[in-house]
């Protein structure tokens, strides 16, 4: 029997002697290895030999099969290691490159702005880009006469339906079918009969902010857009609030940062006043609160604005607003 | 809104400087835009004398003069007619540096050098205009330097935006009275210093009736005559330049001083050309003309009010005066006319007539009732002093019922509600009397020029504006608790968006206002008309993302940009039923054109293809996770290629289209690649969504899969068979991919071959080769038998 596997051995390392590569070794492994192979057929013989030596047999098959296994195994290592040199890859070569799904610049800040308020306990609300006269201007303290509708030059539809000149429309919907308390931003897109230049765009959007609740005040006004200010540009950011006018808050106010890009020490963008103006806000007028069915005896709020436009445009010191909306991809690429 | 630095001087003693004064103003809601001086800088420019002039050998008009200064005497080529020996002029030496920045060198004038000029003022900034150099009226000491003399009479204009609630503010006096305010400063009166020389009584020359009180409460006139008419003095010239007035003559510049000074409109007509000795105010009838003062003849809008002699309209009140009783170099006898007009009827006639004045612009805004007096009486006062005028006595004042001063209640604790502030009664009530309020018992009595004044929230704004608003607390922020509901359309946008990003494909953002023509491409019915446009490029609403999607596709390929794969997510318009606002549903737009992956070393070009949108399509809808959608084959798109379009239905809404845009639309945008797009409407889309998903056991046995391939007519549909397969397989059958698709050599005329991979699971147990084979072939019976198929060999 020891010959049966002497045998085996022999012309195992024999054959072995002559392989030059990881194909010449299979052959080798199925003769020898194999499920049918020299050595599991081997094992078939066991039931030939007397009861007492088959134990013996067993054993030293298996430490023939463990043997040449490891024999095998080393020298596929060597192969693999050799093969691994032989094909060796230029690693500086580009990958293969997915289109990258980018975000416009634009709606990236808008997003910025809504996660700031979001994280500040507002909700988010929207409304119609056509709108009626009634929700652009009567609601909001503007009669036909009044003398601030020439602030914003309107592009009409008809006479009483229009394209919306702010966001704040938003705000009279929201008060007609949610009670107070009311903590919400509504972003969108607002029209103007602008001729489109450097800095003035016929459409450029909006967020609008309102807060009402009981003991509502101006305080909380200027907290709130100290945080806003704090969060967008950082923590040295300066909040300046100007008095002003707007017909559907009283009091009104503007409100200014830091100039950005002179830290407010005045340059060329802030005409050296060392800060940029932003946007309105105001504690809600009465006549606002009444058009939309909200006790003024009872509640106060605040509202504010603020053009995404705008705060993009200084963000990535952009000074032409007319590039967001040509989307040029070696634009867009940069974000 | 104009003024100048020392005209508000004349009204209030205070020492803050002009940008002091203008940041005082700002921070109090008057907004400063800028602040000019009057005197520009210049340097190197001295006193100097013209020793001798003579004339130049070389050059009828020129001469070489001698300029003595305190150093030097220079030799100077000058071209004015009035230089002559003796005058002490403003002498720019060589180096000197002028306000318009031009810098004196030596020169050399047809050959004869110069050294240096003579300058006018309109070379020092200090007149538009000038005949010729300027000769100092004095003796001055030779050498100093002229920019510091002038300095001491320098003035600044400050511009100030007035808000439309702030019609108090369109004068001088105005925000003389803010100013007062603002420095702790008081008011002075404007001196008005009038003789009334004429024996005559106004009340005897002429008569005034108003019949429409609504739209003017009050009027007032005065005669003046024997009007001189020449030009106003030049203090009066350069004050009015300086707040944007251009001088006429005498009498339109004293009106317009007035008004800058007061802000109260007047109007001069020519006494003679004043028929019937009267003055009826009443308002227009539909279809009435009048010629203005500018030769226009013009429609008036019904009511509007209109000033009118015993025979016909004078003028249209408040707006502008009439041609036919303009003042003229002729005129001299006067009728002055100073009134109150009803804002709201102002602003309507204004806008109807799109005519805005300076009085329509300060009537609309609101004036004072109070000022017609003062204004008229100031006026005539100017006439006799600067037009040797003689006034007669009197005045015409109608004033049926004199407006009240509105009264507020001071209500202490509502002011500090609204402010988040504890200031006591007596600040409050300094603040507001700083400003000309009055205050008593409890009661704030408005005067008559605040006419933005009524309510406490108004009250609460003047005393915040007058303390600062950078002196007002504010809370820091912390998070209110509020209960607040679901941003659900925001988080539903946002779920698309995001999966759109994750496809890889790039946001863009289009324009919503577009050309008639391009809204049309899609969409059968009328595009929402803007009444008004911009320009005829933004002439509708876009009734499809697709119109600025292929703009910017076109822009880009313009560029050399070719690999393009967009998606945007806006709103669309629907057409106008004439009363409801029109449908705006939010759409999601995709594009492409050029390479279906970027090209590289090892990445053939290939360019996108029907199947590529289409991928695209399913790729998003399945991650929906909608299974209630269907795929149909459309033909109804016309701007998309019939035989390259489908759409996407569930239920009975169609979602939307996809496939290859028709080189029409695309010729359109001068776009000569192919380009593929589908655009759906969220607004349906969202409808469908499933969000209370629970999920499905992953299955613990192993799958089967076999492999077919059909013969089938070339006209059978891949869908058809798919489903057919999948309807008739068995309950095992779990899935079935086409994974081969071919016609050609080896298959006979008409037909292709469609492979099939089909795909057996069980959720109990492993599934035996045997019983998959019997399931497998027979449906492979089934299908041969349904479509008339055979076998691919
Ligand atoms: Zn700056």
């Amino acid at each position: 029997m020891n010959e049966i596997i002497e045998k085996i051995r022999s012309e195992f390392f024999e054959a072995i002697k002559n392989v030059k590569s990881a194909a010449d070794l299979e052959p080798i492994r199925i003769k020898f290895l194999g499920r049918k192979g020299l050595v599991s057929t081997s094992f078939d013989r066991i039931a030939e030999l007397p009861k007492e030596q088959r134990p013996l047999f067993g054993k030293a098959l298996n430490e023939l099969k463990r043997e040449l296994e490891n024999a095998y195994q080393n020298l596929q290592g060597d192969f693999k290691k050799q093969q691994a040199k032989q094909v060796q890859l230029d690693l500086t070569l580009p990958g293969r490159k997915p289109f990258a799904g980018r975000k416009h610049p634009l709606l990236k800040v808008a997003d910025e702005i809504k996660q700031i308020f979001v994280s500040l306990g507002f909700t988010i609300e929207d409304g119609p880009e056509v709108e009626t006269d009634f929700y652009n201007f009567e609601a909001l303290n503007i009669p036909k006469t009044h003398p601030a509708r020439d602030m914003q030059d309107t592009l009409y539809i008809t006479e009483d339906i229009l394209l919306r000149t702010h966001t704040s429309p938003v705000q009279i919907r929201v008060m007609q079918r949610q009670k107070p308390p009311i903590q919400m931003i509504a972003p969108g897109r607002v029209y103007r009969r602008d001729t489109p230049d450097a800095s003035h765009s016929p459409f450029f959007h909006q967020v609008e902010g309102l807060v009402v609740d009981k003991g509502i005040t101006f305080a909380d006004l200027k907290g709130v857009i100290q945080a806003f200010a704090h969060r967008m540009f950082g923590p040295d950011i300066k909040v300046r609030f100007r008095p002003s006018f707007f017909p559907f808050t009283e009091p009104s106010a503007e409100y200014d940062f830091t100039c950005v890009f002179c830290q407010g020490q005045g340059c060329r963008v802030c005409k050296n006043t060392g800060w940029m103006e932003i946007s309105g806000a105001g504690m809600v007028h009465p006549n606002v609160f009444k058009a939309a069915g909200v006790d003024p005896e009872k509640y106060t709020g605040y509202a504010f604005g603020m053009g995404i436009d705008r705060i993009a445009m200084i963000k990535y010191a952009i000074d032409d607003i007319r590039i967001f909306f040509e989307n040029d991809v070696r634009f867009l690429n940069q974000f | 809104m104009k003024v100048t630095y020392r005209w508000l001087k004349e009204f209030v003693d205070f020492k803050e400087t002009p940008q002091e004064i203008a940041n005082l103003l700002t921070e109090a809601g008057l907004e400063v835009e800028e602040i000019i001086p009057l005197v520009k800088p210049f340097d190197g420019v001295v006193v100097g004398k013209v020793l001798e002039v003579q004339k130049h050998p070389n050059a009828d008009k020129l001469s070489v003069c001698k300029v003595q200064t305190n150093e030097e005497t220079y030799q100077v080529i000058c071209g004015a007619p009035n230089v002559a020996a003796g005058q002490f002029v403003p002498f720019a030496m060589v180096g000197a540096r002028l306000p318009n920045g031009m810098k004196i060198k030596k020169a050399k004038i047809r050959g004869v050098e110069s050294f240096g000029m003579i300058c006018s003022k309109e070379e020092l900034g200090l007149e538009h205009h000038s005949d010729g150099i300027w000769a100092f009226e004095r003796e001055l000491s030779l050498g100093e330097d002229v920019y510091s003399i002038l300095k001491d009479e320098q003035d600044w204009i400050i511009d100030i935006a007035i808000t439309p609630n702030r019609g108090d503010c369109l004068s001088v006096y105005g925000i003389a009275r803010e100013v007062a305010a603002l420095t702790g400063n008081p008011l002075k009166e404007i001196t008005i210093d009038l003789k009334e020389q004429l024996p005559e009584k106004t009340a005897d020359i002429i008569k005034i009736n108003i019949h429409d009180a609504d739209g003017c409460p009050r009027y007032a006139g005065r005669v003046i005559r024997n009007v001189k008419i020449g030009p106003s003095p030049g203090w009066m010239q350069k004050k009015l330049e300086a707040v944007g007035f251009r001088p006429i003559n005498n009498i339109v510049d004293i009106t317009n001083y007035v008004l800058a000074e007061l802000g109260h409109p007047l109007h001069a007509f020519d006494l003679k050309q004043i028929k019937g000795q009267q003055i009826n105010v009443r308002a227009s009838k539909p279809g009435d003309l009048f010629v203005t003062l500018d030769d226009k003849e013009r429609k008036l809008p019904e009511n509007t009010v209109m000033i009118c002699d015993a025979e016909r309209p004078v003028a249209i009140g408040g707006i502008m005066g009439g041609q036919n009783s303009e003042v003229s170099d002729q005129t001299t006898d006067i009728l002055l006319e100073s009134a109150y007009f009803k804002p709201e009827r102002i602003a309507m006639a204004s806008k109807k007539l799109g005519l805005s004045t300076d009085a329509s612009q300060r009537f609309e805004r609101g004036a004072d009732p109070e000022n017609v007096i003062r204004a008229i009486n100031y006026a005539a006062a100017l006439m006799e002093q600067l037009a040797g005028a003689q006034v007669a006595k009197g005045i015409v004042d109608v004033y049926p019922q004199p407006l009240q001063q509105k009264k507020i209640p001071l209500n202490v604790e509502k002011i500090n509600k609204i402010l988040g502030t504890d200031f006591d009664q007596k600040t409050i009530r300094q603040k507001l009397e700083s400003i000309q309020l009055k205050v008593e018992a409890d009661q704030v009595i408005v005067p008559t020029f605040r006419h933005d004044l009524s309510l406490v929230e108004d009250l609460a704004e003047e005393v915040a504006r007058l303390v600062n608003y950078s002196n007002l607390p504010a809370k820091k922020y912390t998070t209110t608790f509020y209960e607040m509901p679901v941003s659900e359309l925001e988080n539903r946008l946002q779920y698309f968006r995001n999966e759109m990003l994750s496809l890889g494909l790039q946001e863009i953002f289009t324009q919503s206002m577009v050309r008639r023509a391009e809204a049309q491409a899609f969409t059968e019915d009328e595009p929402l008309a803007i009444k008004n446009p911009v320009s005829d490029d933004m002439a509708v609403m876009r009734p499809s993302l697709f119109t600025g999607m292929l703009k910017a596709v076109s822009h880009n390929l313009n560029r050399n940009n070719k690999d393009l794969h967009f998606f945007e997510i806006g709103r669309i318009f629907g057409s106008f039923d004439g009363i409801n606002l029109p449908d705006q549903p939010y759409s999601l737009g995709v594009v492409i054109t050029g390479n279906r992956q970027l090209p590289g070393w090892n990445v053939p070009e290939q360019a996108v293809d029907f199947y590529d949108i289409k991928g695209y399509l399913e790729t998003f809808l399945g991650k929906l996770f909608l299974d209630n959608y269907q795929i149909i084959l459309y033909d109804k798109a016309g701007y998309m290629v019939k035989g390259q379009t489908i759409a996407v239905k569930i239920k009975e809404d169609l979602i939307g289209v996809c496939g290859k845009f028709t080189e029409e639309v695309c010729h359109a945008f001068e776009i000569e690649k192919e380009v593929f797009g589908f655009e759906l409407n969220l607004d349906l889309l969202q409808k469908y969504l499933v969000f209370d998903r629970k999920y499905q056991p992953v299955p613990r046995f192993p799958y089967s899969e076999r492999d077919v391939a059909f013969l089938v007519d070339k006209d059978v549909l891949a869908a058809e068979v798919v489903e057919f397969v999948q309807k008739n397989g068995g309950f095992l059958l779990k899935s079935v991919e086409i994974f081969d698709v071919y016609q050609g050599p080896n298959i006979p005329q008409g037909k292709r071959s469609l492979g099939l991979r089909l795909r057996y699971q069980s959720a109990e147990r492993t599934l035996s080769d045997k019983e998959v084979d019997q399931y497998f072939q027979q449906i492979i019976n089934k299908t041969i038998k349904h479509f008339s198929a055979s076998l691919r060999n």
